[in-house]
């Protein structure tokens, strides 16, 4: 029983760690620039607590010739970073810079190098048949723009080209976000407008975001199945109870077989809004409850206040929870694989990167994989920075 | 709500009218309610029908009968789960990570968010925007370079690897979240602790951190869900079965067609309780408005 | 404060000083990845046991991880290309291809005497000139199971099977006649076979053909005109239909057979797939197995003691336990004659229908044919495109696929 406690501790320890050595190496360039051993003693310290990194985590085993070429780097690369504080920064933001240093460090680990990598296999050719040379030699033919253009003149899918499937997955993304938000809003109002019951509501309306995804959309898949899905049966008793209702086209639809994007989307719709609808009930909270006294004293209607009041106060919290939904929405192939990735495969429900997963992926075309990832990359970076000027999303309300 | 129309109402003196009044609040209470419920109905329906493959003997996801409690329903599959399973090791890691992840994460966000919100400092709005910027290479893209990264840092099979790795992908919305919302707090409040002699640091951890349970709420929601179901990087970072996190374990059940969707469900099940668990507790923090609306406007 | 931030930082070197000593993997572990079925699992670790306790290997440990069949794939192939590769693979042999051609398996037709073993599941797992792995089990085909309860003997023919959708099913109330996952390629090819035709020759596609033409018109009439295979019924849906007694056929794959026996017992029944009526030839399912593939950098006493395991683990007596346990066929020519299964009706039938199928294809290429011919077969099933149509499309995409391959 102790063990895991102890491994627990010990990891903390380590966070805790790596953290305070940061803000401490930081700390001594914000507040001793000025000082005239500020730059031997930054590079006597820093080098010494690289060495000791790299001997940690070598497990003890250290090579001399490799230790030192690692120290010469360290101590050329502090002597920079030492000037620069010294002469560029003198000091100032230290605060900010101190704040966000952990988690850009961590940002920059975890995101720029295989950003690094992803741009380095998009310029080289990086196939099955020179996978094994690659790993015993490390080294890739370069081929230029070749797998760029490929992605424009060649779609990874047969019966659809790349720019319907751009245009379906714009139209997805829309969709989606469209009724998250919606769905959303109207959960968030509803369960924020009863007082009896709430605490069951809420554990109750968040199911689809607390089950794991997986389970979830396969349950789903399941009652969408047109004879033993839960949707047909009830459409089918709907259209026998009132026959108007089936003379009008009501009735069991073969929903994975036929619709299989709006079967998708459904399901995709269903699985976003609790999650959406929690950050809204959350910033609901910041509003106060005067605003909506004082203006329906004045008459306003609950549409107005809704529109005037809420709207614009909530867009603070909201903004963001857009903005990256949509950026995720773009992106999802959960649902879609999920959907329609088996038996019967059909490109009909097919987005951008779920096409870029069937096809390209399961022919290990690691560079041209790659070329299409970061084309997605730009669309979708060109377009959140238009939006972000549009709507200020980076923008302080107190600015 | 109904406080509300009992006030609008006393400034009217007729009794009928009144009376009409009452009568429609409730109306759109007894409307509120059912639409609740309806949507209840919605989020918790297939929940239950793997509630009933959970208890259908024979391993069948799909079924031509419609009912919750199948025919001849058993336990077996939870006893299974139990039994043939490290089960509990399994959700052990999966809580050890989580709440580590959650922590973290919150704990790097809001300082993060706080920077953001606050000071003015060069390449501000780059930053935010290459958050953003994080979250749009597709997933499955960054696996053979995160394995690369993590044998290099020799962080295969430990917690430290998964909670580094989680904690540090949910930082983007978690950042952008607490943003937002520390925006909408006036800083007249912490000019006025400063004034008072309170350090920067503790004007953020006593002020503003305190009126901003609801948006820590969202972001330590978001980690744990997130790290809790995550599958795509335990999947890269975890080789050895003892460390498995749930969803690993999970997935060792089901093979190329022969599945064992009893357990399987049942596992679903029972994982899905901790999250329901950690919902239930934090939506107190979620809709504590505090005194935030006395002091804006 | 410095003090404080000296004395972390140096618990925190220990710390991982500690943590990065625990990881080291001695010669002497082997670490064998599959993507079996979970209820196998007992029977494989009850060998690895066995081979821990042979004289001379008290210090040997065997760590088995488990990966779905697409994680598989891609595990070993980044782990490969990582340096990092596990020592075996336990695997169906059509992903060989793709790790033969990128060079991260080895050979074995030296290292192990490949003639023990049948022929055809020798050949299955044969590209270029080289066997590329080491066969553990016979089969990995499809055949036809029936509830005896629903029909007690076995149609032999087509006509014999649509005479009873046609009557008896009606009159038993059926939901539907057969279980046949149609939509998958694999539940295809048995069909293209009786046809006459073949998906794929050596290395070139061959799936604008009559034959093929024909086996995909057989799928949409049987679920279109005859209605005698149920709409959008995928794997789990077919099993559930059989469990359920709501179809009295099912073509399935050996790896159901046991569940289905349990469930079933004596009304379980096995045979061959039904002769088809409009061409008198029998359908041909395809035939591997499952094979222990090994990592190309095994070198010396790691190497042998790996070799050492494989043949421990497909030794007459292991086989033969196998089929016992998880009524899997064997690979072992001796083994397959074993009063085990001469005794035992649904081995035998099993047996049968495995020497009337063919070699499933090992060459990349094939990917390319599964990947096209699904969408398409899709669109056909659903009436978007004519068999016709669909398979010109088949033949016309797996071949820019190959292309692209290569580009």
């Amino acid at each position: 029983m102790l063990a895991p406690v102890l491994q627990v501790l010990q990891f903390a320890l380590l966070i805790a760690a790596a953290v305070a050595v940061l803000e401490g190496w930081l700390h001594y360039h914000f507040t001793r620039w000025e000082k005239s051993w500020f730059l031997p003693a930054g590079v006597l310290g820093t080098v010494t607590l690289v060495m000791a990194g790299a001997a940690a985590s070598a497990g003890g085993l250290v090579d001399p010739g490799r230790m030192l070429s690692l120290g010469m780097g360290t101590a050329a690369a502090e002597c920079l970073v030492a000037l620069f504080f010294k002469h560029v920064v003198r000091g100032r933001h230290s605060l900010p810079i101190m704040l966000l240093a952990p988690a850009a460090l961590g940002l920059g680990l975890l995101i720029a190098y295989p950003l690094v990598f992803e741009v380095y296999l998009a310029f080289h050719d990086l196939k099955l048949t020179t996978i094994m040379a690659w790993s015993r030699t490390g080294e890739l033919p370069f081929v230029g723009l070749k797998h760029f253009k490929k992605v424009f003149t060649s779609s990874p899918l047969s019966e659809v080209s790349f720019w319907q499937l751009f245009l379906r997955t714009v139209w997805w993304t829309f969709i989606n976000v469209f009724f998250h938000v919606a769905g959303g809003f109207v959960m968030a109002l509803l369960l924020n407008s009863v007082t009896r019951g709430k605490g069951l509501y809420r554990m109750l309306l968040i199911v689809p975001w607390a089950m794991p995804q997986v389970v979830a959309v396969l349950a789903m898949r399941g009652e969408f199945h047109s004879q033993y899905g839960f949707v047909n049966v009830m459409l089918a008793k709907l259209a026998a109870w009132l026959p108007f209702l089936g003379d009008l086209g009501v009735g069991p639809v073969q929903w994975l077989g036929q619709h299989p994007f709006l079967t998708c989307t459904i399901i995709n719709v269903w699985l976003g809004i609790p999650f959406m609808a929690v950050v809204i009930l959350g910033g609901l909270q910041s509003i106060s409850r005067h605003y909506y006294d004082a203006a329906s004293l004045d008459g306003a209607s609950a549409f107005q206040q809704f529109r005037m009041i809420t709207l614009p106060l909530i867009r603070p919290v909201l903004a963001p929870a857009v903005t990256l939904g949509t950026v995720w929405t773009f992106n999802n192939i959960n649902v879609i694989y999920l959907v329609t990735g088996q038996a019967g495969g059909t490109e009909d429900a097919d987005i951008l990167v779920s096409a870029l997963y069937k096809a390209a992926f399961a022919f290990y075309r690691y560079s041209y994989s790659a070329a299409f990832a970061l084309i997605v990359f730009l669309i979708l970076f060109t377009f959140s920075m238009v939006w972000l000027k549009w709507s200020k999303g980076t923008e302080s309300h107190y600015d | 709500m109904t406080e509300r129309g009992a006030r609008t109402a006393g400034l009217l003196t007729s009794q009928a009218i009144l009376k009409a009044h009452h009568r429609r609040e409730a109306l759109k209470t007894a409307l509120v309610h059912g639409a609740l419920i309806l949507a209840c109905a919605v989020c918790v329906y297939p929940l239950l029908r793997i509630l009933a493959v959970s208890l259908r003997p024979g391993d069948r996801i799909i079924s031509t009968d419609l009912s919750i409690i199948p025919q001849g329903a058993t336990m077996v599959s939870y006893a299974r789960v139990f039994a043939e399973t490290h089960f509990l090791f399994w959700l052990w890691n999966s809580l050890v990570i989580t709440v580590a992840t959650s922590l973290v994460g919150v704990a790097l966000a809001s300082t993060a968010a706080y920077a953001f919100s606050r000071f003015k400092f060069p390449g501000q709005r780059l930053g935010l925007s290459l958050l953003l910027g994080t979250q749009m290479l597709p997933a499955g893209m960054l696996i053979l370079p995160l394995f690369l990264m993590i044998m290099r840092l020799k962080l295969m099979n430990t917690y430290l690897g998964m909670v580094i790795a989680y904690s540090v992908s949910s930082l983007p919305f978690s950042i952008w979240i607490l943003k937002g919302y520390f925006d909408t707090i006036p800083r007249s409040l912490e000019e006025a602790a400063l004034v008072d002699g309170t350090s920067v640091f503790g004007a953020f951890y006593r002020i503003v951190l305190p009126l901003s349970t609801p948006a820590l709420a969202i972001a330590f929601l978001f980690n744990f869900t997130q790290a809790w179901n995550e599958y795509l990087v335990a999947r890269v970072i975890l080789t050895d079965s003892y460390k498995y996190t749930w969803t690993l374990g999970l997935f060792d059940l089901q093979g190329q067609y022969l599945t064992q969707w009893g357990m399987f469900a049942a596992a679903s099940l029972l994982v899905t309780i901790p999250v329901m668990a950690v919902f239930l507790y934090s939506s107190k923090w979620l809709l504590t408005g505090m005194t935030l609306g006395g002091v804006k406007g | 404060m410095r003090a404080a931030l000296v004395v972390v930082a140096a618990a925190s070197l220990a710390v991982s000083c500690r943590m990065a000593g625990q990881d080291e993997a001695g010669d002497r572990t082997i670490v064998v990845w599959e993507q079996e079925d979970a209820q196998v699992f007992p029977y494989i670790d009850s060998v690895f046991e066995a081979f821990k306790k042979l004289p001379g290997n008290e210090d040997v440990r065997v760590i088995r991880n488990h990966y779905g069949t697409e994680d598989l794939r891609q595990q070993f192939l980044t782990a490969s290309i990582a340096g990092s590769p596990p020592d075996l693979l336990m695997s169906p042999s059509d992903t060989a291809g793709i790790y033969s051609i990128a060079g991260f398996i080895m050979p074995v037709e030296g290292a192990f005497d490949l003639s023990k073993y049948n022929r055809p599941v020798v050949e299955a797992i044969t590209l270029d000139g080289h066997a590329w792995g080491v066969p553990l089990t016979n089969g990995n085909h499809l055949m036809m199971m029936y509830n005896k309860r629903l029909s007690p003997t076995p149609p032999q023919t087509t006509d014999e099977l649509f005479e009873f959708c046609r009557n008896r099913a009606k009159a038993l109330k059926l939901d539907a006649c057969m279980a046949f996952n149609l939509g998958e390629p694999f539940w295809l090819m048995p069909w293209i076979g009786a046809f006459g035709g073949w998906p794929i020759d050596n290395k070139t596609p061959t799936l604008d053909t009559k034959p093929m033409r024909d086996a995909v018109a057989f799928t949409v009439d049987l679920i279109h005109d005859k209605k005698f295979v149920p709409m959008e019924c995928e794997y789990n849906c077919t099993d559930a239909l059989f469990k359920e007694g709501k179809v009295a056929f099912i073509i399935n794959g050996d790896w159901a057979i046991s569940t289905y026996r349990d469930k079933f017992g004596k009304d379980f029944g096995v045979a061959r797939i039904p002769k088809l009526s409009a061409t008198g030839r029998w359908p041909t399912p395809m035939v591997s197995g499952r094979y222990f593939m090994l990592n190309s950098r095994l070198s010396g006493q790691k190497l042998e003691l790996v070799k050492r395991f494989v043949e421990f683990y497909t030794n007459e007596e292991n086989q033969i336990g196998q089929v016992k346990a998880l009524m899997r066929l064997p690979a072992l020519t001796e083994a397959a004659k074993s009063k085990v299964i001469m005794d035992d009706p649904i081995l035998r039938a099993s047996m049968e229908q495995i020497l009337a199928g063919k070699p499933m294809p090992m060459a990349t290429e094939m990917r390319a044919v599964w990947d096209s011919v699904r969408p398409h077969l899709g669109r056909a099933i659903n009436k978007k495109a004519t068999p016709a149509e669909a398979v010109a499309k088949m033949q016309s995409e797996a071949v820019s696929k190959i292309k692209e391959m290569a580009d």
